[in-house]
């Protein structure tokens, strides 16, 4: 698909800017969900910051080709098991070695190096993605198990080119600092949306009997449905900011305190 | 890892009989704690055998019209699902408790409420395969009793292994006599109370449960609940969520104005099975729901227990979550 | 020039982008083609020596191309810069858990396995040193400098109040999300290392020094960094050994340490003992301050963490006596670990100065206030700027400090006890030399520019601040700017360590900015009634490009002043009787940290700092096992780090400061002092809620029932 076809409103002003900050990779950011409107939206209030981002950005999406699969020379997959999923709306076929976990499938065979290893025993959460619309921990997941699936990984959140209100959430709360936990953090936040939706409670709901309706969560409901994600930088005032910011659909204040 | 041959499950039978065919093959469910042990090379199966793509529902209503009749929970339900269902969080909302206090939202989202009552134990030294441990290499020492054994068991352990089993949800399920369904190669179906399904670590602390290989967990099974106004899971922690238990105590009343008609109380944190405070319980038994009953029963429970070096306070915070949750039992009704 | 456009506004980051979609590029994160995947295996044993290695069931499992112990593994400088020792030089054993080989394979999953296949002898050594509570006794003076003025003894034998106690912290670990990893990538002599890097100029050289190779053959690829803490800053074995694996089994190769291997592979902060004397005049004078502490290192290195140095600057006191007793063990060489000294030492100062409060009577802020000294009392120099009064003042304003009740265990509320406490601290502010080089172009009047050095941004906002630093001084909008940083091949820079970071990086940058507007003024040989700006010179003269490098230095008389950030830590605990666990519902950090650059990101180092100490209050401790010098704690299931739920209302408000003595930009540094004075604070509104004073951190719920 030509980047025309793609983004037909893209002004010849824009296209020869963005030629001039990401010069081969402006489709892959088009792709991947960088959406144009959305991105210009962030260039003119965030100060231009984003912009900078994105000439970060342009020379590691250079380096990095999207989901392509690794080939793994077969002398190296033990015990294979064929395997066929669905990940960030793509359809993947591959074989596998039955001890690969999910998470070393995408970020070793699938170039999805956006889900982190911050433990691989289920102790950390910086591994999380979203499978059938439940957030789990990809380290104890065995890639075998996936078949079928439909799997999402911080790279897929993105939807129709635009940014999941979460991802924006983040940025403006700075609900990160080294961004090691983050992807992990996202996913899991986006999957508790659903959640409050249906109703699931926590430890921390008062009273358990009463089921039903959508919830309103206090800060409380989300710190305890966050803490499966440990963020060693401290960012978890942030990042219950920028969840209650999305899951409330109300602007949550920033405060920054100058005195003396 | 060692590597495995893995199987896709397609019918129970087939599970099991895969499952019964090799003494080294192992159940694959939620993974959490098997994938977990598999990675620190102690558990080292030959085959797996997936059972999550098999079919299932996670709480079936076993009531033919009567009001008040029990819940079958299937082996294959998630411990989310479980803790969400309708019929779960308003007749026995302490489950739903326990489990949520469990782990976290990622894990419970994977681990099955078969996978959660096999959980093996936390101990740091069953963990460490450089370290002895009879649970995982029987003959080799406990390591545990002589050393670091602050999170270890203060009731009806041995000198073999004084190891605690790690779940929430088992402690709950214990509370409300469940019963663990099994069924084996030859189509036989037990029906296993929580006395004859878990054990203590005696002898043989290498088995943490009287399964035999080829069983395969089906269900657990509650008893219509009496518990559902007033009960409670209180768990105790280092940290105030995503941390296995120091102490915790699931606590149900059933009252008759006053006074208690049937309670139950069970323990966590605290011995190699989930422990039923049958000590407390008896006290407690047609006494008054009082504070002053409640700290006078939880501490004749924990006068039996058998502290080590590094878990002395577990005695003085057992009575203090006893009466914690048969408190909070009487005034929120969870 | 318009000064201060974007400086000192709370930009939102300009990596956020990259991070929020999963695309920043950590050090595992590249394609290195025709990869091949280290385990390292480690010791069993504490101390000793390998008798046998047995690999042959190893060397034959599927996909394994080789494996490195010291019997093949080449010849490294054991000086060379990298820390912790464990570089396969010899059978020596010294502690449990130190590194003893590689296996590099096909995959991950096949080398995994293989390290489990090999079996190793060891000749055990019955002296090992593992029992810290044992050995304690037999600590000797540490190199670490001694503070001793006056007599602290005599003045405590006559003092009207004293206090006479000691405090205990545990070891805890850095356990940055993103575990120690590298890929190592051989072309001919070059080596390429994707490696996790707080100071990239210092891997580089340490890793080529270890290798025995010229510096310049080395490069560091370290563009984004998940978290560090101190155990990032200098490098350990695992770097030099991923380039000796990829060496040997002639591919690049990717070596991670698991988060179990992290325990015992890149330092800790040690278990400390201190013992605090306070002596004071009834009115609250401080007469007496004696800090000693005694610890344990490396069986064959020394560091010590320097509990003291709050002590040495926060009170006026005529007698003063700090040191240090040092063991060495057979355990991991310590390190430095997020506010080292002064985060745990705190915690023992400022526990002291509430137990003087409370036997005088005193208002704790009062007593603080009573004993604010003029000068740096212990190098008697000037300050360069200190505003703690004020943030004791303005955080007891904006905290509600007036409502608590100075009676402990008074505050009820259902089933919680509630209580406030505060707690100060500070942390030294340097700057480093540190290089920056700034390219201009020029499209048809567009002007844009590209910052380059060789610096880290482990998470506290670099990019962001070095764009908005940039952006002023050039007159460009900040879009305009590009950071090139975590590259070796960069203009050398500081170490983004001991919070000189930002003062380095920030005032290099602005300095290669004025360098550059005065060198294109003068290339204009024109002359100007008001001082252009580059961005305005470059389209003037029409240049197409123009660069120039800088080479800053600190302030010539920098040292003439002592200069340090001071904050004052406020906190307010919900303690469950039944249960005694913590709750930090609130917590208030006041910081007199200099010129803040951006209050986003600063905020949230000041956040993530308070975070750590919750931690260290309520958490954190690592336990060892004397009988094999192995962790007991050896996963994040039982070493525990806060969760989100651990964690309440943090606020941080910043004193208005600008020091021009500290250095040009008037920049003090934020990344450690968030930590100091946490833990101090938190224990003290503990006391205050039940009456407990808990003197052994972690203050866990066993302590306090
Ligand atoms: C970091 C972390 C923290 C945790 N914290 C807690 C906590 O606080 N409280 C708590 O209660 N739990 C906690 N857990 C444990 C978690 O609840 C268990 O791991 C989980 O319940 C196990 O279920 P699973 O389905 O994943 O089991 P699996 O790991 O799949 O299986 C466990 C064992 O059971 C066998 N098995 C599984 N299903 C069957 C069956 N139907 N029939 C026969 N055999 C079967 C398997 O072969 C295996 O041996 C934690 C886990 C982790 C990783
Ligand atoms: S307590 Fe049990 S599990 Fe732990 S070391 Fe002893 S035998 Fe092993
Ligand atoms: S990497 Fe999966 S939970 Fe830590
Ligand atoms: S942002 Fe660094 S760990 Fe969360």
């Amino acid at each position: 698909m030509s980047e025309e076809n793609q983004n037909p409103d893209l002004t010849d002003d824009e296209k020869r800017l963005f030629a001039d900050l990401m010069p081969e990779d402006l489709k892959e950011i088009m792709d991947s969900g960088f959406n144009r409107r959305h991105f210009l939206k962030l260039m003119s209030i965030g100060g231009a910051s984003v912009l900078a981002a994105n000439l970060l950005g342009a020379e590691q999406v250079l380096a990095r080709p999207l989901a392509t699969e690794q080939a793994a020379a077969t002398a190296a997959i033990e015990n294979g098991v064929k395997l066929s999923f669905n990940i960030n709306g793509a359809s993947r076929s591959l074989t596998v070695d039955s001890r690969m976990t999910l998470l070393d499938t995408v970020r070793e065979r699938l170039q999805l190096t956006g889900s982190k290893k911050g433990c691989d025993h289920g102790q950390c959460g910086a591994c999380t993605v979203i499978i059938d619309g439940q957030r789990v921990l990809s380290c104890l997941t065995l890639a075998a198990t996936c078949e079928g699936k439909k799997v999402t990984t911080i790279e897929g959140l993105a939807n129709n080119n635009q940014l999941h209100p979460m991802q924006e959430a983040f940025i403006k709360h700075d609900g990160f600092q080294c961004g090691y936990c983050t992807p992990g953090q996202i996913c899991s936040a986006v999957a508790l949306l659903g959640e409050a939706k249906k109703g699931d409670a926590s430890y921390v709901t008062s009273n358990i009997k009463q089921t039903g309706s959508a919830q309103q969560l206090s800060e409380d409901e989300i710190r305890e449905r966050m803490s499966g994600n440990i963020c060693r930088c401290g960012a978890y005032p942030n990042i219950v900011a920028a969840i209650m910011e999305v899951h409330s659909g109300k602007p949550v204040d920033q405060h920054f305190n100058f005195a003396g | 890892m060692r590597p495995f041959k893995y199987t896709r499950a397609t019918t129970l039978p087939s599970a099991i009989k895969e499952l019964s065919g090799n003494a080294q093959s192992r159940i694959l469910a939620g993974g959490t704690n098997l994938l977990d042990l598999m990675k620190e090379d102690v558990e080292r199966p030959e085959a797996l055998i997936d059972i999550t793509h098999l079919p299932h529902s996670a709480v079936k209503s076993l009531s033919q019209g009567a009001a008040k009749s029990g819940v079958l929970l299937d082996a294959l339900g998630k411990n989310s699902e479980t803790a969400n269902h309708l019929l779960i969080r308003s007749q026995y909302p302490m489950l739903s408790q326990a489990i949520l206090a469990g782990a976290s939202a990622q894990i419970r989202n994977m681990a099955t409420n078969g996978g959660n009552l096999l959980q093996r134990t936390r101990c740091p030294y069953f963990y460490d395969v450089a370290m002895p441990c009879n649970k995982r290499t029987p003959g080799s020492g406990c390591g545990a009793l002589e050393g670091f054994n602050r999170m270890h068991a203060v009731f009806g352990w041995s000198d073999k292994c004084i190891a605690v089993h790690p779940s929430d949800m088992a402690v709950a399920l214990a509370a409300l006599d469940a019963k663990v369904l099994a069924q084996n190669e030859a189509g036989q179906q037990r029906r296993l109370t929580f006395d004859e399904f878990f054990r203590l670590p005696g002898d043989a602390p290498e088995k943490d449960n009287n399964l035999q290989h080829g069983d395969l967990i089906t269900g657990i099974e509650l008893p219509a609940s009496n518990f559902a106004d007033h009960s409670y899971y209180a768990k105790v922690r280092d940290r105030s969520s995503y941390a296995f238990a120091l102490v915790s105590v699931a606590a149900g009343l059933q009252l008759n104005g006053k006074q208690i008609s049937d309670v139950r109380v069970a323990m966590g944190g605290v011995a190699h099975k989930p422990w039923r405070a049958l000590t407390a319980e008896k006290m407690l038994k047609g006494k008054e729901a009082t504070e002053a009953n409640f700290k006078a029963a939880a501490k004749a429970e924990m006068a039996a227990a058998k502290p080590h070096e590094y878990n002395k306070f577990k005695i003085e915070l057992g009575e203090r979550a006893i009466a914690l949750a048969l408190t909070n039992a009487l005034n929120y009704g969870s | 020039m318009e000064a201060n456009q974007i400086t000192g506004t709370p930009l939102n980051r300009i990596d956020g982008l990259l991070k929020v979609t999963g695309k920043a590029a950590y050090a595992t994160d590249y394609p290195v083609k025709n990869l091949a995947y280290g385990y390292l295996f480690k010791s069993t044993v504490a101390s000793g020596t390998i008798t046998q290695i047995d690999d042959a069931v190893a060397k034959k499992a599927p996909g394994v191309i080789t494996i490195i112990t010291h019997l093949n593994a080449p010849k490294l400088n054991v000086k060379g810069g990298l820390r912790g020792g464990a570089l396969l030089q010899g059978p020596e054993i010294k502690f449990n858990g130190q590194h003893i080989g590689i296996v590099v394979a096909e995959t991950f999953e096949q080398a995994r396995y293989a390290a489990r296949l090999i079996k190793v002898q060891y000749s055990g050594d019955a002296q090992a040193k593992t029992d810290f509570e044992k050995l304690a006794t037999q600590a000797v003076p540490a190199k670490e400098p001694e503070v001793r003025r006056g007599d602290v003894d005599s003045a405590m034998a006559s003092a009207a109040v004293t206090v006479d106690e000691v405090y205990e912290t545990p070891i805890e670990h850095h356990h940055p999300m993103e575990p120690h990893a590298t890929i190592a990538s051989w072309e001919g002599d070059k080596l390429t290392l994707y490696n996790s890097s707080q100071i990239v100029n210092g891997a580089q050289t340490s890793a080529a020094k270890t290798l025995n190779i010229a510096p310049e053959n080395v490069r560091i690829i370290t563009p984004y960094i998940g978290g560090g803490f101190g155990s990032k800053g200098g490098q350990w074995a695992n770097l030099a050994l991923a380039a000796v694996a990829a060496k040997m089994a002639n591919r690049p190769v990717h070596l991670a340490l698991s988060r179990q291997q992290m325990f015992n592979s890149v330092g800790l902060r040690q278990h400390n003992i201190q013992h605090l004397k306070l002596a004071a005049t009834k009115e609250g004078k401080l007469l007496a301050l004696g800090h000693q502490t005694t610890t344990h290192t490396a069986i064959d290195d020394e560091y010590t963490e320097p509990c003291g140095d709050c002590s040495k600057v926060l009170y006026a006191v005529p007698n003063a006596l700090i040191n240090y007793k040092v063991v060495p063990m057979n355990i991991i060489m310590p390190t430095y670990t997020r506010g080292p000294g002064k985060s745990t030492g705190s915690f023992a100062l400022e526990s002291a100065m509430d137990e003087l409060a409370f036997k005088l009577q005193m208002d704790p802020i009062a007593l603080r206030l009573a004993n604010e000294p003029a000068q740096d009392p212990t190098t008697g120099k000037p300050w360069s700027s200190r505003k703690l009064v004020e943030c004791l003042k303005e955080g007891a304003k904006a905290f509600g400090w007036h409502k608590r009740n100075p009676q402990p265990g008074k505050n009820i509320q259902g089933d919680y006890l509630i209580g406030h406490g505060v707690a100060c601290g500070s942390y030294p502010a340097r700057q480093r030399d540190s290089s920056a080089v700034i390219k201009l172009t020029n499209d048809n009047g567009k002007v844009q520019a590209t910052v380059e050095l060789a610096a880290a941004d482990l998470g506290t906002g670099t990019y962001t601040i070095l764009a908005q630093t940039a952006a002023d001084g050039l007159g460009l909008p900040v879009a305009q700017v590009q950071i090139k940083i975590g590259d070796s091949d960069l203009p050398p820079a500081a170490g983004s360590v001991g919070s000189v970071g930002a003062t380095s990086y920030a005032n290099s940058v602005n300095d290669a900015c004025s360098k550059i507007t005065t060198e294109l003024m003068m290339k204009s040989g024109k002359q100007f009634f008001v001082r252009p700006t580059a961005a305005q010179l470059m389209a003037s003269e029409r240049l197409s490009s123009f660069e120039t490098r800088m080479d800053a230095k600190p302030l010539a008389d920098a040292d003439n002043y002592s200069a340090h950030s001071f904050n004052a830590n406020f906190a307010e605990v919900w303690v469950n009787r039944h249960t005694g666990m913590v709750k930090v519902k609130r917590f208030l950090a006041v910081t007199a940290a200099g010129k803040i650059l951006n209050p986003k990101t600063a905020r949230s180092q000041i956040i993530g700092g308070n975070v750590w100490g919750i931690g260290m209050a309520l958490t954190e401790e690592s336990v060892i096992d004397p009988r094999w010098g192995n962790f007991i704690t050896r996963s994040f299931a039982d070493y525990h780090v806060p969760v989100n739920l651990d964690v309440g209302n943090l606020e941080a408000i910043f004193i208005n400061e600008d020091d021009k003595h500290a250095n040009k930009l008037g920049v003090k540094g934020i990344g450690e002092v968030g930590i100091v004075g946490v833990a101090g604070a938190i224990a003290n509104a503990i006391f205050n809620a039940t009456g407990k004073r808990v003197r052994e951190l972690p203050i866990t719920p066993d302590k306090l029932i």
